[in-house]
């Protein structure tokens, strides 16, 4: 597909408040030590010239899901209307081979060992017209959903390796 | 290179808090609510389509500076999500992870479900449960009996967070006779105070929409209220490119969007505002016709500040000194620049020193009320409303009846009233001088936790008579308590209306209040209704207490309901230097003089000078730090402090609600790897820090942004989480309570003007 939904993140615009993870926890039932959405914060420099930064990812749907392509039993396909990375819940056998393979950390196994994670709220949102839990509570518009061509889908996802990389 | 990355850890008990979502396909979830953020046609279009309730009202988990508008929604009478409401001018829409997780707070196991008294001994924490009549009834009588032995003056309440029930509490003491609001001495007013007796009110704002420099100083301008104003501001000012430079102990996210960090010593701001002073007057970068117009003393102050050149504050600030006078240099030189200055010079003896130097610095340097700069407050169009204080029943016995004067008896009523300090109520327990308070009420606030000298506070409540908690859950003080009354939530009551800024919106009644709880304000109606006092308290009505407050808008309450998203006044547009008006301003205390003798900026503040104390400001000491007490250095090396706020959380409370509990589960240290290192202390570590006053047990997180002579830890640390598994901290040695760990001796842990208590200390640090 040419265009496809995925997440863009304004690193200077984040404040690290943690609202988006928790809203997507409060929004979505989230099971307690499961993350789908995950604050962090990235130290760079050595002191006093310390810089930090701080990066907000769930699952970044990839243009070419890393995830998909490992898992053994095929769970995990990119839907070809939106470009979401979904998983089958029932065919997953919980071997964690995508936890390998994800640069996000977006994999989470919760109590009944099956993988988890972000799904754009695709059962919730139209995302034509609206937007996630996440982007709706932010304070200051970092984080934004949006239709994306699959450049600029591949420059958000090196962004926020570049990030999390420090 | 020495980066370090930060691994997000995660330490969870086995028995976590469990919610599936099912099985099968991800995408069938519970709920169906689409997206987040609402106006009120889409809260309410979006609640209908799921089964649920969308009801406007106002987010109650941070403060002071509350009342983000939220959408709370209800399924089956049960409050299930927040969402934010786009209408309301404090957040737009937007909700922080405190608010998000508000029902979690509701519904926790923790609430405090009857009113009970007390019937073991004191601190043994047994109880049984009365009814509310009874549990009034048994208050009215104890004040009544020590009103007539001890005066009325022998009640003391203290002051929580500002709410808006502080006001009312203010009420209750005004109808029975007594002055002691025991406000904190650790925030807000101690800036107040000392801004508005120096330039005549209190700009507290920073005119960053339309600075180019910003010095964020001992602030933390994200961790109380992200959803609001402030930090848009900031970002925008940011992405603007505006100078940010952050002068604070540790880095902190607003200090990863700054453009520098000055990491200096806690406790030494007044030394760092005093050089730059020095450097300021010594190269002439003032605006001199501001000086010549409208400042007081400067003369005096040129001469005072030779004795504090850079070189000296390098020695106390841990900043050398050619950093100090780049600073200066620059805010000087920069037309638009500003000083947002924050609650971290409120905790030092020398608070009022630094916040008189910093409150000098602007003016000197010409950014008071000019653009860019620090501004006096706009107005809106918003008729003001009647307050309930009651403040004309003040007279001059009243300020001579204070126990613990907050601020000296000359400068009574302060801005919010006659105070004492908060701690100074426990002191006169203790001491017996002038007299011992005989009730305390404590309504929603744990003095255990929150202030300084916990040893002391606890010794204080097994002695007092008579302890009253009126709090939501279970407290760190419940177990002195005679009398513990339930709390509803803000979610659970109709009442008050709320006005931030320029908006005024009605409270609506999320769910019907659970147990036996009653709000703060029926609590204190009922209580003035059995003391007599009822003419006071509208007969016990709040409907009437709304209708009285809102006459000068012409409406009554159930008027202002009829506009669910509350009414935005329109803002009268700003001007700039309000000298001649704002330097003439009386202030509050019982001789209605003006804050400023002169109508100019009180350099030399010469009605600091006739009630004995400096004219000028000058630097003291914490209680215990490398400069001051060196001696100790060689046990205690390193030097403690706290950060007042968080992201998640809020003051000592909140360690009990799940969702905020997961993301920092555990009170961190944070510790310089270069101090962690000789130590044997990695990451996750159980740590002992001690210092001359006691010690607490917390986890050890390498932090690379902070200053490695520092370690700090979060205030607030007692409770544990149900849900979770996690117990409760002890509130004394081996807690992790940092209010355990100063000093609270008289002559050294107070700042005489203000008492503002110090939050600073040195420690050693072992694995525990």
């Amino acid at each position: 597909m040419s265009t496809q939904y995925g997440f863009s993140f304004a690193k200077d615009r984040c404040v690290q408040c943690y609202g988006c993870e928790v809203a997507c926890k409060s929004w979505r039932d989230g099971e307690g030590g499961v993350r789908w959405r995950r604050v962090s914060n990235i130290w760079y420099g050595r002191y006093p010239q310390v810089r930090s930064a701080s990066v907000s990812v769930s699952c970044m749907h990839c243009v070419d899901p890393q995830c998909a392509k490992t898992c053994p039993v095929k769970a995990i396909t990119k839907r070809e209307e939106d470009g979401i990375v979904a998983v089958d819940r029932d065919k997953c056998i919980g071997c964690k081979t995508c936890v390998k393979s994800c640069p996000f950390g977006a994999p989470q196994f919760g109590a009944d060992g099956k993988m988890q994670k972000c799904d754009l709220c695709l059962s919730q949102t139209d995302l034509s017209k609206e937007s996630p839990p996440c982007a709706e509570t932010c304070p200051t518009k970092a984080l934004a959903v949006s239709k994306m061509d699959a450049k600029e889908k591949v420059s958000t996802e090196r962004d926020i390796k570049r990030l999390l990389a420090g | 290179m020495g980066t370090c990355k930060k691994e997000h850890q995660w330490f969870l008990d086995r028995r976590t808090f469990l919610k599936t979502t099912g099985a099968g396909v991800v995408g069938v979830a519970l709920g169906s609510l689409p997206f987040e953020s609402f106006t009120m046609k889409e809260a309410k279009a979006a609640a209908a389509k799921a089964g649920e309730k969308a009801v406007p009202t106002f987010c109650a988990m941070c403060g002071p500076a509350a009342n983000c508008g939220v959408y709370a929604f209800v399924r089956d009478g049960r409050f299930t999500k927040v969402a934010g409401m786009k209408e309301s001018p404090a957040n737009l829409g937007a909700v922080c992870p405190k608010g998000q997780a508000a029902p979690q707070w509701v519904y926790s196991p923790d609430r405090l479900k009857y009113p009970m008294r007390r019937v073991g001994a004191k601190g043994e924490g047994r109880f049984q449960q009365i009814a509310w009549g009874d549990a009034i009834g048994l208050i009215a009588d104890t004040l009544k009996k020590q009103k007539e032995k001890y005066g009325p003056e022998s009640l003391g309440i203290l002051s929580p967070a500002r709410r808006t029930y502080s006001e009312y509490l203010y009420r209750f003491l005004m109808s029975h006779g007594s002055p002691n609001y025991g406000h904190s001495g650790i925030c807000a007013m101690q800036m107040g105070f000392t801004f508005t007796y120096t330039v005549g009110d209190w700009p507290r704002t920073v005119d960053y929409g339309n600075s180019d420099l910003i010095l964020v100083w001992g602030k933390q301008p994200i961790y109380s209220g992200p959803a609001q104003d402030g930090v848009r501001a900031y970002v925008d000012a940011k992405a603007r490119g505006a100078k940010l430079i952050a002068i604070k102990p540790s880095v902190e996210p607003d200090v990863g969007l700054a453009d520098e960090w000055v990491p200096i010593r806690p406790g030494t701001d007044a030394a760092l505002a005093l050089a730059m002073l020095n450097v300021v007057v010594n190269e002439n970068l003032i605006d001199k016709s501001f000086v010549e117009q409208w400042c007081y003393g400067y003369d005096q102050l040129k001469e005072h500040v030779q004795k504090y050149p850079p070189s000296w504050a390098e020695k106390i600030t841990g900043v050398p000194a050619d950093r100090i006078a780049g600073i200066a240099r620059l805010f000087a030189t920069t037309k638009r620049a500003g000083i947002d200055l924050g609650n971290g010079v409120e905790h030092v003896p020398s608070s009022n020193d630094a916040i008189r130097a910093v409150a000098i610095l602007i003016s000197i340097t010409g950014h008071l009320d000019r653009p860019g700069g620090n501004v006096f407050g706009a107005a809106s169009k918003m008729p003001r409303l009647k307050s309930v204080h009651l403040r004309e029943r003040y007279t001059q016995e009243w300020v001579e009846k204070l126990v613990y004067p907050e601020f000296p008896r000359a400068f009574q009523p302060a801005l919010e009233g006659t105070s004492s300090a908060y701690y100074g109520l426990f002191d006169s327990v203790l001491t017996g001088k002038p007299y011992p308070v005989r009730t305390i009420i404590a309504p929603g606030t744990q003095a255990l936790a929150s202030t300084r000298g916990s040893k002391r506070v606890m010794e204080a409540l097994k002695k007092l008579d008579f302890y009253v908690v009126a709090d939501v859950a279970r407290t760190a003080d419940m177990p002195y308590a005679d009398v513990v009354i339930p709390l509803a939530t803000p979610y659970e009551i109709d009442h008050p209306f709320e006005v931030r800024g320029n908006w005024i919106m009605a409270r609506n009644k999320v769910i019907e209040p659970l147990y036996s709880s009653k709000s703060m304000f029926e609590f204190l109606c009922d209580l003035g209704v059995e003391m007599g006092y009822g003419s006071d308290f509208w007969g016990g009505s709040m409907k009437a207490s709304q209708n009285d407050q809102l006459a000068p808008l012409g409406m009554t309450i159930d008027e202002l309901r009829n506009h669910p998203t509350g009414i935005i006044y329109e803002m009268l547009p700003r001007k700039y230097e309000n000298y001649e008006a704002t330097f003439k301003r009386k202030s509050p205390r019982m001789s209605g003089a003006p804050f400023l003798p002169q109508g100019k900026v009180a350099i030399y503040n010469t009605s600091f000078k006739e009630a004995g104390y400096n004219p000028l400001p000058e630097w003291k000491e914490p209680p215990e730090s490398i400069t001051g007490t060196p001696e100790l250095t060689k046990r205690y090396p390193l030097i403690l402090s706290d950060y007042h706020t968080s992201n998640v959380y809020t003051a000592s409370w909140q360690r009990n609600v799940p969702y905020l509990r997961e993301i920092h589960p555990y009170p961190t240290l944070h510790i310089h790897p270069d101090a962690a290192g000789p130590r044997g202390i990695n990451s996750g570590d159980w740590v002992r820090v001690e210092s001359p006053h006691g010690w607490m047990k917390v986890k050890a997180e390498l932090y690379p942004g902070i200053r490695p002579d520092t370690v700090m830890v979060l205030h607030g640390w007692w409770q544990g989480c149900k849900e979770l598994g996690f117990e409760d901290f002890p509130l004394l040695d081996g807690g992790a309570n940092v209010n355990n760990m100063y000093s609270v001796e008289a002559a050294k842990a107070f700042d005489p003007v203000v008492t503002a208590m110090s939050s600073q200390t040195l420690v050693q640090v072992s694995k525990a």
